[in-house]
């Protein structure tokens, strides 16, 4: 029977660290996504997916709810990805056209979606980072904003008009996009 | 929601929606790094970390200056806090600071580092641990000394110069911020933690 996850927190913390590979193993592919969407280079995002769960690991026992340990660790990720994207704003613009793109290579079954992929990238990567941050927490990870602020720290109303600008941005940019 | 009903947002949404597989070397290298951690310092990797970095600084007696604290903000702090505790049922460890981080003479500070002491007062505790981002909030890494029958726990840590955020550990399972430092502002962990600037010699 497979371990919830207060199980595996559990005997993680009695001393059987093998436990905490069931943990990663449900959550390394569930969150990297927003990793990936959120620094735009799939060895950022491998980067920060691993630091997020040794700085859980290092943190278990402030864990308070294991039974939400996902939620938990999404928080963790949320930060690390804060801080790996602002040391890396600069790098950001041009890895992301280049390595995003190339994500999803394997499952792009024709020309036209890869093209469109690679404009979301594109669009994706030239918003401000609280805004997409605020895009991907709403629309891809479909947060409600009072999970939002919590995560963030920022207020319901400041993320609000955050997503609504990405909104506004994406539609911008990928009607260009169209034209050209 | 008018964003939802907007159909190119829609489209967004779903293609980034798709799931995006790492490698099973992510996993591979998470355990080997949390695996090395138990198996090489006892849960306690802060402990070598921090023996390390002692190490590694030069040995230079000086007197330390850290960022002054208000003894009576402090005293005041440390008050509201023992009030917080005592009604709080998994608390009962009555605290209570003195400024915790003051001028000290730094036998064994480094070039570049200064000693800095942290002192709580928990008279009911049965045994406190500080932890930070110097030592990787690692629990049981820096365990504060008690000073008898005086109700004091303390422990001397040296530090870079620069912001460090820290908290106590009160009995393996309690975090308190420090009642005499200022409040750290975010946290990864959402747990409330304290901030020590501390200043380098001759600042």
């Amino acid at each position: 029977m497979e371990l919830s996850d207060a199980d595996a927190v559990r005997r993680v913390l009695q001393g059987d660290v093998a436990a905490y590979e069931t943990l990663v193993t449900r959550y390394r592919d569930r969150y990297a996504r927003y990793a990936v969407h959120m620094l735009g280079s799939r060895e950022d995002a491998e980067e920060a997916v691993q630091d997020a769960f040794v700085r859980a690991y290092r943190s278990l026992a402030r864990c308070d709810d294991p039974e939400r340990f996902g939620a938990w660790l999404f928080r963790i990720l949320v930060n690390r990805c804060r801080t790996a994207g602002a040391r890396r704003t600069r790098r950001w613009r041009t890895i992301v056209q280049d390595e995003a793109a190339m994500l999803d290579a394997a499952e792009a079954a024709d020309d036209e979606r890869s093209a469109w992929r690679e404009e979301i990238d594109r669009a994706l990567a030239r918003l401000e980072r609280d805004q997409r941050e605020a895009f991907l927490l709403k629309h891809v990870e479909d947060l409600s904003y009072e999970e939002m602020s919590e995560m963030t720290g920022a207020g319901v109303s400041a993320l609000k008009m955050r997503v609504k600008r990405a909104c506004e941005r994406l539609r911008v940019i990928l009607r260009e996009a169209e034209r050209v | 929601m008018f964003e939802r009903e907007d159909e190119t947002i829609e489209v967004v949404a779903r293609e980034l929606r798709r799931p995006v597989r790492l490698g099973d070397g992510v996993t591979a290298e998470v355990m080997r790094r949390v695996s090395s951690e138990a198996r090489g310092a006892g849960r306690e990797p802060g402990a070598a970390t921090l023996v390390r970095r002692v190490a590694r600084w030069a040995v230079r007696p000086r007197t330390v200056r850290v960022s002054p604290l208000h003894a009576a903000a402090a005293l005041a702090a440390a008050v509201l806090l023992a009030v917080a505790l005592r009604g709080t049922p998994r608390a009962p460890v009555q605290v209570a600071a003195r400024p915790n981080v003051q001028a000290i003479p730094a036998a064994a500070a480094a070039r570049s580092s200064q000693l800095v002491q942290f002192v709580l007062v928990a008279p009911a505790a049965r045994q406190v641990s500080l932890v930070g981002d110097f030592n990787d909030w690692q629990v049981g890494s820096a365990p504060l000394r008690a000073v008898p029958a005086a109700g004091v726990w303390t422990i001397e840590v040296p530090l870079a110069p620069g912001r460090h955020r820290y908290a106590f550990v009160v009995d393996g399972g309690q975090w308190l911020p420090d009642p005499a430092a200022p409040r750290a502002a975010g946290d990864d962990f959402g747990t409330p933690s304290s901030v020590v600037t501390v200043v380098g010699q001759g600042a």
